[in-house]
């Protein structure tokens, strides 16, 4: 088969639903914003700045919890050192064993320094370089931090009375350890919050992902609904499985269509009126010309007048594929029943009526089809316009002497009805605009207004089919083939 | 032969009214529905061409009265519907023959012709195609006068044809008037008969011509 296939060739036609899915999905790369993205970055950015906030403050107060243990443990030693303050002979002294240096200084994470100075400042016993409080205040117990041996240190002070009550003032104790243990351990703890925190949040966005496209798939079902339509189909749109918010808009989108098809029918019936107060004139017109063809014996007049009367034939001709048009049209169908016909009975009864008119211009005009089983779903007087338009166009462009077939064929699930002739043909340069409105073949010689085909696929597509053209068996004239769904 | 004419529009009923005068009716014409009663009521006509699109009473409606008084005058409905719905109900009130508009004049008269015979004569006996005649009651031929020698289905093949002449005849609607509903009868036997007729006619120019797949039709006479 090398039948183009022409439904796709009417620019004036509204654009299918299908025809929209990829300007849709342009403009959403574009814009790069699917409701699914917008609701990820408006979750996952709030929640990954409260993280970083709660890194901070979770740092803050490990470090204090830290440094609080970390000071208990410093005050722990300094008071250790500090009952071990002994004085012998005026001699102050601290008789710490053997062991518990080892202790202080060989700890595996930071060794303790120590420095144990007299009231008067006299040294007694540990780092002597350790530095001194800046401020020797009277506190018991103070701490201060300071740099030791290149590295930052975390001291406490500790007084120690030599003999309470005797006057003989206070020994100092200062132990220190490097802050870095503090930090580290400060930071550990910080990590071993944010990381459930973190994996909370990625799995927080995961779900939302998830969620939202269970959530969008309904969408997807409306949109697939929406683009699988026929532009004849103006029904309104499912509500019931569309999520609660999106129901506003398939509402509002039904009122749209529920306008456009009262807009539709408000035209059609403009159209079909038209048509029909066109048709009263007309009679006058035609039976005037036509008994001042009776009257007149002037060669030239009856010239005039049979100009006169092919051009009434010709508006004739438009104002009825006017109003079939206006009713195969879409929105116009409801007004009529299906009902399951015989497609052969109707077209071999349409043929036969055009016999006489074919006979008229030396047209053997003939038919081919089975007595029974060419059964289709269709409206019999949209079917019989159709019929109509196709014998008319091919009896009208076949020469004199030519032949015109019509033929139904039932195929498997289909009934192909064609009418084929063996005229002029038709370029294959023009066969694709053939089924556009008001497209005429130029230089065919005869008149007609380029209705007839755009009728004739507005009434096969009413019908769940379709209509094509080619060229006839033999390469000359012309194959008008309609399928319908066979409904037998 | 009286008509009435009901259009509303000037130039097609003036159009009406002359060429049917030109075939020696008597013709009048009425342009509204409620005249078109009121005329009806008092006088006879022969035939009455109505529209259907008219003002102040609706032509179905003046149709509906008509029948309504137990007028049985023939009745033409010209109408700029077409659709099945409105052509079925003007015949189902009453409507002997049905025009859309706009029409071929010569259409519009035979069928005015064919609508006021029947009037006459509920059928008229003798039907004539040419030089052919065909005395439907006495079952008989001529051609240009001289008897024809039909056999009795030949001459109902004939008969149908000429009572279609120029429309197509299907095979099955010959079957019907020869064999009736019972009987069973092949397209060859009709074949045979539609042979033999062409054989006795086509010297006087009579042409039966078979249309592929549909059945035959006779010819038109020239002249007509």
């Amino acid at each position: 088969m090398n039948e183009a296939r022409l439904h796709t060739a009417q620019p004036a036609a509204p654009a299918e639903a299908g025809s929209i899915a990829p300007d849709a999905r342009g403009a959403r790369a574009r814009s790069g914003r699917t409701l699914r993205h917008q609701l990820l970055a408006w979750l996952a950015l709030p929640l990954g700045v409260l993280w970083i906030i709660s890194g901070v403050v979770d740092y803050d107060i490990a470090k204090r919890f830290v440094n609080l243990a970390y000071d208990r443990a410093l005050l722990e030693a300094a008071l250790d050192i500090g009952r071990q303050v002994k004085v012998v002979n005026d001699r102050i002294y601290v008789d710490l064993p053997d062991i518990a240096l080892q202790m202080l200084q060989t700890r595996e994470y930071g060794r303790l320094y120590y420095l144990v100075t007299g009231p008067k400042g006299e040294f007694i016993t540990g780092e002597p370089d350790l530095p001194p409080p800046a401020d020797l205040g009277t506190d018991r117990i103070s701490y201060y931090d300071d740099e030791y041996r290149n590295h930052l240190i975390r001291v406490v002070t500790l007084r120690v009375p030599v003999e309470p009550g005797s006057g003989k003032g206070a020994v100092l104790i200062q132990v220190a350890e490097r802050i870095t243990l503090r930090t580290d351990f400060a930071r550990q703890l910080m990590l071993g919050m944010m990381i459930p925190q973190a994996l909370l949040i990625a799995l927080a966005v995961l779900a939302v992902w998830y969620g939202v496209g269970r959530g969008l798939a309904r969408l997807a079902n409306l949109q697939r609904e929406i683009a699988s339509r026929s532009h004849r189909d103006l029904s309104a749109l499912p509500e019931e499985q569309a999520p609660q918010e999106v129901r506003p808009l398939i509402r509002a989108m039904n009122g749209l269509l529920e306008r456009l098809s009262q807009t539709i029918a408000a035209q059609q019936r403009f159209v079909a009126d038209a048509a029909h107060q066109l048709r009263t004139p007309i009679a006058g017109i035609k039976t005037q010309t036509e008994l001042a063809l009776r009257q007149t014996q002037s060669a030239e007049a009856r010239a005039r007048l049979k100009q006169l009367q092919a051009a009434t034939e010709q508006t004739t001709r438009l104002v009825n594929q006017l109003l079939s048009l206006a009713r195969a049209e879409p929105g116009a169908g409801q007004a009529h029943a299906t009902e399951r016909l015989d497609l052969a009975k109707l077209a071999r009864d349409a043929t036969t009526e055009w016999v006489p008119r074919a006979l008229a211009r030396n047209i053997d005009l003939g038919f081919e089809g089975p007595a029974n089983g060419a059964r289709v779903e269709g409206e019999p007087f949209l079917l019989k316009e159709m019929l109509n338009n196709l014998l008319d166009n091919a009896v009208r462009y076949t020469q004199a002497g030519g032949q015109v077939t019509v033929r139904v064929i039932p195929d498997g699930g289909e009934v192909a009805l064609s009418v084929e002739d063996n005229g002029p043909g038709i370029p294959e340069a023009e066969r694709g605009r053939m089924f556009e409105r008001f497209h005429r073949v130029l230089g065919t010689g005869v008149d007609g207004c380029g209705l007839g085909l755009a009728i004739v696929r507005e009434i096969a597509q009413s019908h769940g089919g379709d209509a094509t053209l080619s060229p006839g068996a033999n390469g000359t004239g012309t194959v008008v083939r309609v399928t319908f769904p066979n409904a037998a | 032969m009286r008509i009435l004419i009901v259009e509303d529009d000037p130039v097609l009923a003036d159009g009406l009214t002359r060429s049917l005068r030109q075939s020696n009716y008597a013709v009048d014409c009425v342009n509204d529905g409620a005249e078109a009663d009121h005329v009806l009521v008092g006088q006879n006509y022969d035939l009455v061409i109505l529209d259907l699109g008219l003002p102040k009473v609706d032509g179905l409606e003046a149709l509906r009265r008509l029948r309504r008084r137990g007028s049985r005058t023939p009745v033409l409905v010209l109408t700029a519907r077409d659709t099945l719905d409105e052509r079925v109900k003007g015949l189902d009130l009453g409507a002997d023959d049905y025009l859309t508009k706009p029409f071929d004049l010569p259409e519009l008269e035979a069928r005015v012709r064919a609508l006021i015979r029947r009037g006459q004569s509920g059928g008229g006996s003798l039907l004539s195609h040419g030089a052919l005649a065909l005395d439907t009651t006495g079952r008989r031929a001529t051609l240009h006068g001289e008897p024809l020698d039909l056999s009795a289905r030949e001459l109902g093949v004939l008969e149908v044809l000429m009572l279609r002449s120029g429309r197509v005849v299907n095979k099955e609607q010959l079957a019907e008037q020869l064999y009736g509903w019972d009987e069973e009868v092949g397209a060859n036997a009709i074949e045979v008969y539609v042979h033999r007729l062409r054989r006795k006619l086509e010297p006087a120019g009579v042409t039966i011509r078979t249309i592929r797949g549909l059945g035959y039709l006779l010819e038109k006479p020239a002249h007509e």
